[in-house]
């Protein structure tokens, strides 16, 4: 079993394969969220000397998928989740504006709803018998819902039948992939390389999954990413979009 | 099931008028609910219930305080004028020496139209070690139309094994300008202390008239994996500084923007700092810095350029030093 079908198994053993199926498009980096063009500040720390090895990466993903991401991006796509189950579009909502408060460096926001915009718009269009993708997709564009990516993947995976903690393995999973492969662009990080440190993070992603607590409120700490994502916009000359 | 997020604002009171800025501050005015709360005498209350209320308004060129109201460990002081726009300077003072566990202090502050007020204070929000309860302290503000708050306290240091919360909201009313500086310090550094505090939680919420909001909040328990320091434990302070108005340009926030990250970068490897545009109309800027005088020179300067640049004003010394 691959890495991502254990992680996945372990927080979803009774998954059926329609439901697997119907989420895992989303997950895959087929899926055109636009998502390779971000790198989630990650340019601006190599550039600002941040990060020069593989093991700084290591560091800094998983500081950020710690600190940053556990109370925040975990917990709205397990209240996403839970929206998409019920069908009840006003929570979903409620938890995408929380989001986009905190969200204080324009370009992760912005990269966040581009990439949360796709993911809807997809969704709503091809799970037509799911129609709170659809209201959800309206809500977007009518500007009631920012359409944060956490958000949009949450709502679109419940909808889909996938349990909140394995929605919440994929979304880390699939923010992970997104790192490494920005990583292997800007820096002589090499495929399996890159392997070796995404399965570094696996128990890591597990735990958050099952830890991440959604009758807490949303929080984060990652002070070091955000000033880096704060920075992005000033570089000199830019492979990535954030 | 609701989701457990927007808490709710305590509304402010009414305001009279009439009062003198040199109008002694006193306890006379009708003591809010908090204080005759249910069990505030009973013996197993640990700690201070200290609140302070003030209440700002423009009075011919100046701003006063119409009305004031505090308890133990709150002292007020009279405004002071620091230059001739009118703004009124408050510190805000707890002669008491810092924070137990159990204090739950708290600041309730409102602005009238175009009323301009400063806040700082005379020094660091230390915050003691305790065995039990936590350290509490909410701040409510309302800034009225077309008024600035210049909010601007010293930094908070945690001590080695105490337990902090701070809730401050502040509600913006169309054409309002907030400047709000939040600092915290890893610890008593000259001891060696950094990070060693057992619990430390922030929440600030900046709402504006048209119902968006800014939100940082952060819970830090150094002691689990989830809530460690993690990688900013290298750095010796953290702040954040944001500049809202909903009635300024948007040109007006991108120049601004270019002269703040010009500035986060005259001390590289001291401090490190990002600037950019948060979700409601101004910018957010977010400060590493290694000790206190670089934190406090780069406030300085950040300050400074705000304030040229949002009303070509020159900076004031706040006199603390």
């Amino acid at each position: 079993m691959t890495g991502i079908g254990r992680l996945l198994y372990s927080c979803m053993p009774h998954m059926n394969t329609p439901a697997l199926l119907e989420g895992l498009r989303f997950i895959d980096t087929f899926f055109p969220s636009g998502g390779y063009a971000f790198s989630s500040g990650l340019e601006a720390a190599i550039q600002g000397g941040a990060v020069k090895n593989s093991d700084q990466l290591a560091c800094y993903v998983e500081d950020l998928l710690r600190g940053g991401m556990s109370r925040r991006e975990a917990f709205a796509v397990k209240w996403a989740n839970q929206a998409g189950s019920d069908g009840d579009v006003s929570l979903a909502v409620a938890v995408d504006r929380e989001l986009d408060s905190t969200k204080v460096s324009r370009e992760s926001r912005m990269a966040s709803r581009q990439m949360g915009r796709q993911v809807m718009r997809v969704a709503a269009d091809q799970l037509r018998t799911k129609t709170v993708l659809g209201e959800y997709r309206d809500a977007i564009e009518s500007e009631q819902a920012p359409g944060h990516l956490a958000v949009c993947f949450g709502l679109t995976l419940g909808v889909s039948g996938w349990e909140p903690e394995a929605t919440v393995a994929a979304f880390l999973y699939q923010t992970a992939i997104g790192f490494v492969s920005a990583a292997m662009r800007l820096s002589p990080i090499g495929q399996h390389e890159g392997q070796r440190i995404l399965s570094e993070w696996f128990p890591l992603i597990d735990r958050i999954s099952r830890e991440t607590d959604s009758a807490t409120t949303m929080s984060s700490w990652s002070p070091i990413q955000d000033i880096y994502s704060m920075r992005h916009g000033r570089l000199e000359w830019r492979l990535f979009r954030s | 099931m609701t989701v457990p997020m927007r808490e709710g604002q305590r509304k402010s009171g009414s305001r009279g008028a009439g009062a003198s800025p040199k109008r002694k501050p006193s306890g006379r005015r009708k003591p809010s609910q908090k204080r005759n709360a249910p069990g505030r005498f009973a013996t197993e209350l640990v700690g201070r219930v200290g609140e302070l209320r003030l209440d700002y308004a423009k009075s011919d060129r100046r701003t006063i305080i119409a009305h004031s109201y505090f308890t133990t460990p709150w002292k007020l002081l009279p405004p002071i004028y620091l230059d001739d726009t009118g703004a009124a300077y408050t510190l805000l003072v707890n002669p008491s020496g810092g924070l137990v566990g159990g204090d739950h202090l708290s600041i309730d502050m409102s602005l009238d139209r175009d009323a301009h007020v400063m806040i700082s204070s005379p020094s660091a929000n230390r915050v003691y070690r305790t065995e039990g309860k936590v350290s509490e302290q909410h701040v409510n503000i309302t800034v009225g139309p077309g008024a600035i708050l210049e909010w601007l306290p010293e930094h908070t240091i945690p001590f080695a094994g105490s337990r902090f919360r701070q809730i401050l909201h502040a509600t913006l009313a169309p054409g309002a300008t907030l400047l709000l500086w939040d600092a915290v310090a890893s610890g008593r550094i000259a001891r060696g202390e950094r990070w060693a505090f057992t619990d430390l939680e922030n929440e600030i919420r900046i709402t504006t008239a048209s119902g968006s909001s800014l939100l940082e909040r952060y819970v830090l328990d150094p002691a689990t994996d989830l809530s460690c320091v993690g990688l900013a434990e290298e750095w010796n302070y953290v702040a954040s500084f944001y500049v809202v108005n909903d009635a300024v340009a948007s040109e007006v926030w991108s120049g601004l923007e270019s002269k703040v990250a010009a500035i986060l970068d005259t001390r590289p490897g001291e401090v490190l700092g990002g600037v950019s545009t948060p979700p409601v109309p101004g910018i957010a800027v977010k400060v590493l810095a290694r000790t206190a005088p670089d934190l406090t020179s780069m406030l300085d300067a950040l300050w400074a350029a705000v304030r040229e640049g949002l009303w070509d004003l020159p900076p004031v010394s706040l006199r603390k030093y």
